[in-house]
């Protein structure tokens, strides 16, 4: 599911609010929003993984997405939204301040990383657009989580 | 996944399916067979294992394994008939060639490379040896009867051999009209059994069915009366070879049941006329018949005579027990006629005593039926959900105030009770023996055995040990692995074993048994046992440890669990291709389980590996720890104890230990060892849980508190996120919240820093890389 974004031509975005930034993913990653409960530290975790919750049964790693991009550490509250995404077969839930659209795009309206940017954010960031007037970054989710060592399953 | 799976895949997937149980079976009985405790019921269950496999491959054109199965069935038929002997020679002939076609059914199913073909053909010629005799050869000459070179005809060998199935129905040249044939088989009698009329249809021959093995295995499930329905046998000129004309009429006690005689034509319904009905319904005309057919004008033995000279081939009926059944019923008939006029008993007086003298019947098969694992996995799940919705229930309640003796709460133990049950009757669901895992190592150590040049006896014992299915499933590879060390390291050669005063033969001891809620398994060898100084060379020389360090003789035997270790001194193609032991333990360890050793020089080791019964749920401990909620193992746990500041010690002024049971552990405060507190907690706050990891290594856990014990239910970490060290897997709690399941040999193995130690050092490479 890399690659299908290139290949389609108009595709619909869910837009989110981390800080006063936008970004957006493929609205065919996510599975569902929820609001915030709180989770179950994992030790010896990076910042960023605030741990795990019971989404149904099920063990639901929760990734503090303003944390990975390197921005700021959400204290969660009530308030904060969880977006359960499926990555590579993964379920993970992405923890934003709020979402806040559902965007229609094409392909030749998304501008490249500019070059300034720091080789950690083009790691997720894969490009940028402007709508009505606000800059909103492309996010690529493949590598949200924290590498896994070498077990390739 | 696909909805759209191809009906006749799927169908071949069930003869797969059912391949593998009856592969197990056939080994089964072979080994009771080799061991001496099988007898009749053994062979004939091993011959209806190949049986069924040939009918069912037969069906789907998997013409290969049709041959080779054929000829082993052979063999086994003669063995069965007592015409041959069953001796070790045999039976380890019978071993291989079970081999041979599980290796062709693998094949047939796309699984694995066709069967070499001069593999195939040289365990063909021996059990064709072994069939015929010297005589063997002779029969391929049988004229115009060998259909393919490869398997010779047993026909000529022994005319009225059963086998002749292969080849198709060959019907018999001789005219019985002009014999007179009374229009009806005469229905001789018995009132209150089943009357059983087959007309086998040509196809059916053609399927490499026959009916004289038919009436054969109707004549086991008890005493059979046969009759002969040739009236629609053609004349000579009429007759067309490939079909069937003949019928026959099979008479029954009524003992047997209805089942059984359908087992017998499972293969065969869609290709004959199969009627079964109770005889008693025609009760009183059965008393009347008899006279009327008491004298046939056919004699059945003169006419199989003829038949015989008649025509080289034999008829289709030639199987013995069930015509000499027939002719002695014939013969008998006239007697209860004559016995009965006067009798207004209107059925079973004089048969009675025939039809009582009820063969055994095989022997029951539990009542049992095939279930999707889907479907009982959706309900694991669901009773998953439920023990957790009982014990969030439990939790609210609890914290609601209500007096102990209200009537919620009885109901509310009662629940836990039932909902405990149904937890542990569902899981017995998926608990499956062992057997089918010790039975495939038979063949490993036959292989192992050849390779090696060792003499090797596998005796093995607790086979019906049950345990849950994924922990089955999982269980072959360490112990292939552990067995394969067992035979190549720990088995000495022939010379070394008489040298040292032992018997040629090595034994390997493979068991299984249950112990506290955990399956044991144990894999011993008679051979030299661990060479501690080797051991200790090698560790030393692959810088695990130091060269003055001081173990004991059993930190010496662990080392073999050392990544990277392999102590055979020339590389072999079995085992030692540097993969070692580390990894038989590291896969344990992913199980919930712990392996030790155990060796004594001179009279071998014996590996020992401690498993949970399942793994969904678990018994655990809940504590408290910074306020977290964690789950420690109960199968780990010793005993708990609240720390006094006089019992805990400070090892060079920062590590704690604790006084327990005179003697000093190491105290860890598991909070602070995994980051959820910025320092340690002051020990007499809190209650230390004493541990014991796998090595038989003590150690203490600090926690705030303990909450009680629970079975929870194991959720993988994994699915979702990756493992976390220290961490086995997750649950969840009461209130809905996800708790972690500590793996405590990892923390006590994080906790230490004493780096001859081998877990540290595997620790230190995992926090490396």
């Amino acid at each position: 599911m890399t690659d299908q974004n290139q290949a389609s031509i108009a595709r619909e975005l869910i837009a989110f609010r981390i800080g006063d930034q936008e970004f957006c993913v493929d609205i065919m990653a996510v599975r569902e929003i929820r609001g915030w409960t709180p989770a179950t530290p994992l030790p010896r975790a990076p910042t960023f993984m605030k741990g795990v919750i019971n989404l149904r049964g099920a063990v639901l790693p929760i990734v503090d997405l303003g944390a990975r991009f390197g921005l700021k550490t959400s204290e969660p509250s009530a308030r904060h939204v969880i977006m359960v995404a499926n990555i590579a077969g993964r379920l993970v839930g992405l923890l934003v301040d709020a979402v806040s659209d559902i965007i229609q795009l094409t392909d030749e309206s998304v501008q490249p990383t500019p070059d300034v940017a720091s080789e950690e954010v083009r790691t997720f960031v894969k490009g940028i657009f402007a709508i009505e007037g606000r800059m909103v970054s492309l996010i690529d989710l493949d590598h949200i989580l924290p590498e896994v060592e070498a077990e390739a399953a | 996944m696909s909805g759209d799976v191809d009906p006749f895949e799927a169908v071949k997937l069930v003869f797969f399916q059912e391949c593998d149980e009856l592969l197990a079976d056939l080994e089964g009985g072979l080994l009771a067979l080799e061991q001496g405790t099988g007898d009749h019921e053994t062979v004939n269950a091993v011959f209806r294992a190949v049986h069924s496999v040939k009918g069912g491959a037969g069906a789907f054109g998997l013409d290969a394994l049709v041959r080779f199965a054929h000829v082993f069935e052979t063999l086994l038929d003669e063995i069965r008939a007592g015409r041959k002997p069953c001796d070790d020679v045999t039976v380890r002939t019978l071993l291989r060639a079970s081999d041979v076609l599980a290796d062709h059914i693998a094949a047939a199913r796309g699984q694995a490379d066709p069967v070499e073909e001069a593999r195939s053909a040289a365990l063909v010629a021996e059990l064709e040896a072994l069939t015929y005799g010297a005589a063997a050869p002779v029969s391929a000459e049988a004229p115009g009867e060998v259909e393919d070179a490869f398997v010779p005809l047993p026909i000529a060998a022994a005319p009225l051999e059963a086998e002749a199935d292969e080849w198709g129905f060959r019907p018999v040249a001789f005219n019985l009209a002009s014999l007179d044939l009374p229009a009806e088989a005469p229905p001789v009698g018995e009132s209150a059994g089943w009357r059983i009329r087959v007309r086998p249809h040509g196809r059916m021959y053609a399927s490499a069915n026959e009916t004289g093995l038919l009436l054969r295995e109707l004549s086991r499930l008890g005493d059979t009366v046969v009759s002969l329905d040739a009236e629609n046998l053609p004349t000579l000129d009429a007759l067309d070879p490939e079909e069937g004309y003949l019928a026959w009429t099979v008479e029954m006690g009524a003992e047997v049941s209805e089942a059984d005689i359908r087992d017998v034509f499972d293969f065969v319904e869609a290709d004959c006329d199969l009627t079964i009905e109770t005889a008693g319904v025609e009760a009183p005309n059965v008393v009347e018949e008899p006279a009327e057919a008491a004298v046939p004008d056919i004699d059945i033995a003169a006419l199989l005579a003829r038949a015989t000279e008649a025509a080289p081939v034999a008829a289709p009926e030639p199987v013995p027990a069930p015509v000499v059944a027939a002719v002695d019923a014939a013969a008998a008939a006239a007697v209860p006629a004559d016995a009965q006029p006067g009798a207004s008993v209107p059925a079973n007086v004089p048969t009675a005593t025939v039809m009582t003298a009820a063969a055994p019947t095989a022997a029951a098969a539990p009542a049992t039926i095939r279930v999707d694992l889907d479907r009982v996995d959706r309900l694991i799940n669901a009773v998953g959900e439920l023990v957790i919705q009982q014990a969030m229930l439990a939790q609210k309640v609890g914290e609601s105030g209500l007096t102990r003796h209200s009537g919620v709460l009885s109901g509310l133990e009662d629940l836990e009770l039932l909902t405990r049950e149904i937890q542990d009757s569902v899981m017995a669901i998926r608990a499956q023996p062992v057997k089918s895992v010790f039975q495939r190592m038979t063949r490993l150590v036959r292989e192992v055995s050849d390779m090696t040049g060792k003499r090797v006896r596998l005796v093995t014992s607790g086979e019906d040990t049950e345990v849950d299915k994924t922990v089955v499933e999982r269980l072959a590879e360490p112990i292939t692995h552990m067995l394969r060390n067992a035979i190549d390291h720990g088995l000495e050669s022939p010379e070394a074993r008489l040298a040292a005063g032992k018997p040629a033969e090595g034994t390997v001891r493979l068991a299984a048994l249950h112990r506290s809620g955990r399956i044991v398994i144990e894999i011993g060898d008679d051979g030299a046992g661990i060479n501690r100084e080797r051991v200790r060379a090698k560790a030393v020389d692959r810088g695990l440890i130091a060269a003055d360090a001081v173990l004991s003789d059993e930190e010496v035997d662990n080392l073999i669990f050392a990544p990277g270790f392999s102590t055979a001194e020339a590389i072999s193609d079995i085992s030692g291709r540097g993969v070692g032991m580390d990894v038989v333990k590291r896969s344990i360890q992913s199980l919930g389980g712990r392996i030790s050793i155990t060796s004594t020089p001179g009279a071998g080791s014996t590996f020992t590996l401690s498993l949970p019964l399942t793994l969904a749920v678990l018994d655990g401990m809940v504590v408290t720890a910074a306020e977290q909620t964690l789950v420690a193992p109960l199968s780990t746990i010793v005993e708990s104890l609240t720390p006094r500041a006089g019992d805990v010690n400070y090892i060079g002024g920062h590590d704690p230990v604790i006084r327990f049971r005179e003697a000093f552990v190491p105290l860890i405060d598991v909070a602070y060892s995994m980051g959820f507190r910025p320092t340690p907690m002051a020990p007499e706050t809190g209650v230390a849980v004493v541990v014991e990891t796998e090595s038989g290594a003590a150690a203490a856990l600090l926690f705030d508190a303990i909450q009680g014990q629970r079975q929870v239910v194991i959720k993988s970490l994994e699915t979702n996120y990756q493992q976390v060290d220290g961490i086995a897997a997750a649950t969840i709690l009461g209130d809905g919240r996800v708790a972690l399941i500590l793996d405590v040999d990892a923390i006590v193995a994080v906790a230490r820093r004493r780096p001859t130690r081998i877990e540290a050092l595997r620790s230190d490479l995992k926090l490396a890389s």
